[in-house]
């Protein structure tokens, strides 16, 4: 009762106002979900500038920032007028900086997800911080409305609006975004206006069907990017199962504004045996056309590339996976590359306390390439005590800055005290070529709280 | 400047713990028996005058009741023939079956109730006297008499599956999450996305894909070591080498802000004051027939030029790239566009 209290409070507090009857109803076994997770990061490490001209040492900041996490998800909630129609999602982080500030702020946090949506028979619609993935779309994030709504025969349409969620990182403190020094005698920061969040905007509407094994969608989003056209693209899905074993899809990117493909895609998926999965896939694309339509360098754009290629996966055995799989690129002007990784992961005792990877990786482009290798373990060390270690190295095909080789050495410590709770001691060494030695440190508390009430039969 | 190419200790470690992994397998213990269930339904003798009776599934299991342990047998019923394999009986009794699916809330009594099923229980559990097969049926099974269909399009997959269970279980048959999962996910999300939200939230597409800080999923998740992340490893060292062997995959999260910023944070941008020149001697020509390497470069890779030139008007390209100008007309062959004259991309030249 105690818990059903305190989710009216939370409820209240979130929503305003309005009778949330998130309470247990135990009679007619009610289903609602209800996840809270927090999460507090305490990183150490020491950084530098990039060595200066000809390898002159730079001096080095030694930082320690705080990070929290909070994240809440609600689903199935009643309202007073409608049982389960109520979803709600929050996710938010905040950071308090210790150490050098010449490029941090001392606070900082963001909204990442913050949307209500309402559940109505056949129609649908969120508002609030919300994400949308996948064809025309891409993915794009947004603040503003989406509603959808069954049509029936396995139509689905829904249509959505409002102002694009613009990258943070881009906002650092000092920094000023003014193209190439000798183009601009603008140096100081108060002289860049700031991106009005009203010139970026975005809006979209998809119609998907699902027709037995197959699915099939078109989509349409215009963006538009500091008061001027972003993209308008056309997007098309589709997927489907031709037999049982095999399945088949595709998907493409129709740049409507210069009348071109910018992404084409059409793969196939097949479970040879039930122990053996196989891909083959071939992929067209010109990445140079996700640059804003505002920018001047689009009209330049000529770059693209075509790829094919494969992918294996085989369970050997029921604790040991075989993953490959391998690419070929060719770029405009008949240039070639390639890139292939095989894995495998053995999970070593029946208990499946430990496991161990191990992968190799070849990476060939145009200029340059590498091998790597990587070695990972995770083991239960006592009943909730959880220990990892992993070990990368690579190997240039030409040196970077003088270095043939890097390598990284990383471990974690986890010790997890109940269910909820998760308590993590994290530590990484890295010898690179742009840092002889790199340490960083990490202390993670975790809170996992599922205090949703399953309702149905037994 | 002198190249180092030592064999770093991480490749002496490498090789270590494969050693180390060999011997571990090759000392591994065998795996727990299963329980030999097929002895006990059909391998006794029973039924018969002076015989015990025979066994069934109920003998032993309660299906009907709520918490999984009530389900299974209590010692003291298998010590009425088992009197003197005390030790041996715990320890099967202790094995513990995969649930692959997490706990399912399923109505044992009425799905045994019904036509076709009536009673027995080894149509589902068809592991328990054939040794290949699991003891708990794959969803398939489910599906072959339930659709499900409305429920699989509006993505609830509770209560059948408990949320809990569903955050921490990856589907094995239906989408099954396994390689190619993460290679197609994009996609299977757009096509599927109120089946996905029945599991994940987008707080969990975040993760990965946030825009919100520059702090990346396998800094915030070191111990994941069996996921295969983006930016693992050394990838500051990779990142030019990755960006030009797939430079589409880094356009699917960043936009060419992101580059500069970085860039110019640390000083290889020539939009920071005292900052190192990026580009080597000979990028642009300082007259004309003078090697100029830009172009070639432009041309094969825009998106690396547009990650720090892409300020509309204030970009260097339109100073010689124009009409009469040094470096001749921008226009590709073949350069179409359904835009007026009038729109502002055009004015920056024909304005």
């Amino acid at each position: 009762m105690l818990l059903g209290k305190r989710q009216a409070l939370l409820w209240s507090l979130l929503l305003g106002a309005g009778r949330v009857a998130a309470e247990p109803r135990a009679p007619d076994g009610d289903y609602y979900e209800l996840w809270v997770q927090s999460e507090t990061h305490a990183e150490l490490f020491g950084r530098a500038l990039l060595p200066g001209p000809n390898g002159a040492l730079v001096s080095s900041d030694t930082v320690a920032p705080l990070y929290q996490y909070v994240r809440l998800r609600a689903r199935d909630l009643d309202t007073s007028w409608r049982q389960d129609s109520l979803d709600v999602e929050l996710s938010l982080w905040g950071r308090f900086w210790i150490g050098e500030r010449e490029y941090e702020s001392t606070l900082d946090g963001d909204v990442q997800v913050a949307n209500v949506g309402y559940r109505h028979g056949a129609a649908l619609l969120r508002i609030g911080r919300q994400q949308v993935v996948g064809g025309a779309a891409r993915y794009s994030r947004f603040d503003g409305a989406r509603a959808g709504f069954e049509l029936g025969a396995g139509l689905h349409a829904e249509a959505y609006a409002g102002l694009t969620v613009l990258p943070r990182w881009d906002s650092r403190h000092h920094y000023a975004y003014l193209g190439a020094a000798a183009d601009s005698d603008l140096r100081g920061q108060g002289a860049v206006t700031e991106r009005d969040r009203v010139d970026n905007a975005l809006a979209g509407a998809r119609l998907e069907g699902h027709w037995g094994d197959f699915q099939s969608a078109v989509s349409f989003q215009e963006q538009r990017d500091a008061g001027g056209l972003g993209r308008r693209s056309f997007g098309l899905d589709t997927r489907g199962r031709v037999t049982r074993r095999a399945d088949v899809g595709g998907n493409a990117v129709l740049e409507i504004d210069a009348r071109r493909f910018s992404d084409a895609r059409v793969w196939t998926d097949v479970r040879a045996t039930e122990q053996l999965d196989v891909s083959l896939e071939y992929l067209h694309t010109e990445p140079a056309l996700f640059l804003s339509r505002q920018s001047v360098l689009s009209v330049f754009s000529s770059d693209a590339y075509d790829e094919l290629g494969g992918t294996l996966s085989a369970r050997a055995t029921s604790r040991m996976s075989l993953d490959g799989g391998g690419f070929v690129q060719r770029y405009e002007e008949d240039e070639l590359g390639a890139r292939g990784e095989v894995t495998a992961r053995w999970l070593l005792e029946q208990s499946r306390r430990t496991l161990v990877r191990f992968t190799y990786t070849r990476v060939q482009a145009p200029d340059n390439g590498y091998h790597s290798l990587r070695s990972s373990l995770a083991r239960e060390l006592l009943p909730k005590l959880r220990g990892t270690g992993e070990v990368y190295t690579y190997f240039y095909d030409e040196a970077i800055r003088g270095y043939r080789t890097s390598s990284v050495f990383a471990g974690t410590l986890s010790f997890k005290p109940s269910e909820p709770l998760e308590f993590l001691c994290g530590a990484s060494v890295v010898r690179s070529a742009y840092a002889e030695l790199d340490a960083q440190a990490l202390v993670q508390l975790r809170g996992d709280f599922d205090l949703s009430r399953h309702g149905g039969p037994p | 400047m002198s190249v180092q190419n030592s064999w770093p200790a991480s490749v002496i470690l490498i090789l270590a713990m494969s050693v180390a992994v060999c011997i571990a397998a090759c000392r591994e213990t065998a795996a727990p028996p299963r329980f030999p269930h097929a002895v006990h339904l059909v391998g006794l003798e029973c039924g018969k005058p002076g015989q015990r009776a025979c066994l069934s599934c109920s003998t032993c299991h309660s299906p009907s009741q709520r918490e999984r342990v009530h389900k299974l047998p209590d010692e003291r019923l298998c010590a009425r023939c088992h009197r003197d394999d005390a030790h041996e009986l715990r320890r099967v009794l202790a094995i513990v079956p995969d649930r692959p699916y997490g706990n399912i809330r399923f109505d044992h009594d009425q799905h045994l109730r019904m036509k076709g099923v009536e009673g027995q229980c080894v149509g589902c559990h068809a592991g328990v006297v054939r040794p290949n097969q699991p003891n708990i049926p794959p969803m398939s099974q489910c599906f072959s008499c339930h659709e499900h269909e409305a429920e699989w399009n509006r993505g609830e997959c509770t209560p059948c599956h408990s949320s809990q269970d569903l955050r921490r279980t990856m589907p094995q048959t239906f989408l099954r999450h396994d390689s190619t999962f993460m290679r197609r996910h994009g996609q299977l999300a757009s096509l599927d996305q109120q089946l996905c939200g029945a599991c994940h939230s987008e707080a969990q597409c975040n993760d990965c894909h946030d825009i919100t800080q520059d702090l990346t999923f396998e800094r915030r998740r070191p111990e994941r070591v069996s996921r295969t992340f983006v930016h693992s490893g050394d990838f500051l060292t990779r990142h030019a080498l990755e960006a030009t062997s797939q430079p589409a995959r880094c356009a699917r999260c960043h936009t060419p802000d992101s580059c500069e910023s970085c860039h110019l944070a640390r000083g290889v941008s020539g939009a920071r004051v005292n900052g190192r020149n990026p580009h080597p001697p000979g990028w642009v020509g300082s007259t004309l027939g003078a090697p100029s390497l830009h172009g070639p470069a432009a041309r094969r890779d825009i998106y690396a030029c547009a990650s720090c030139h892409e300020q509309g008007p204030l970009t260097n390209c339109i100073r010689c790239h124009k009409v009469g100008g040094f470096g001749g007309n921008p226009h590709p062959r073949g350069w179409r566009s359904a835009r007026g004259a009038g729109e502002q991309m055009c004015r920056y030249c024909h304005g």
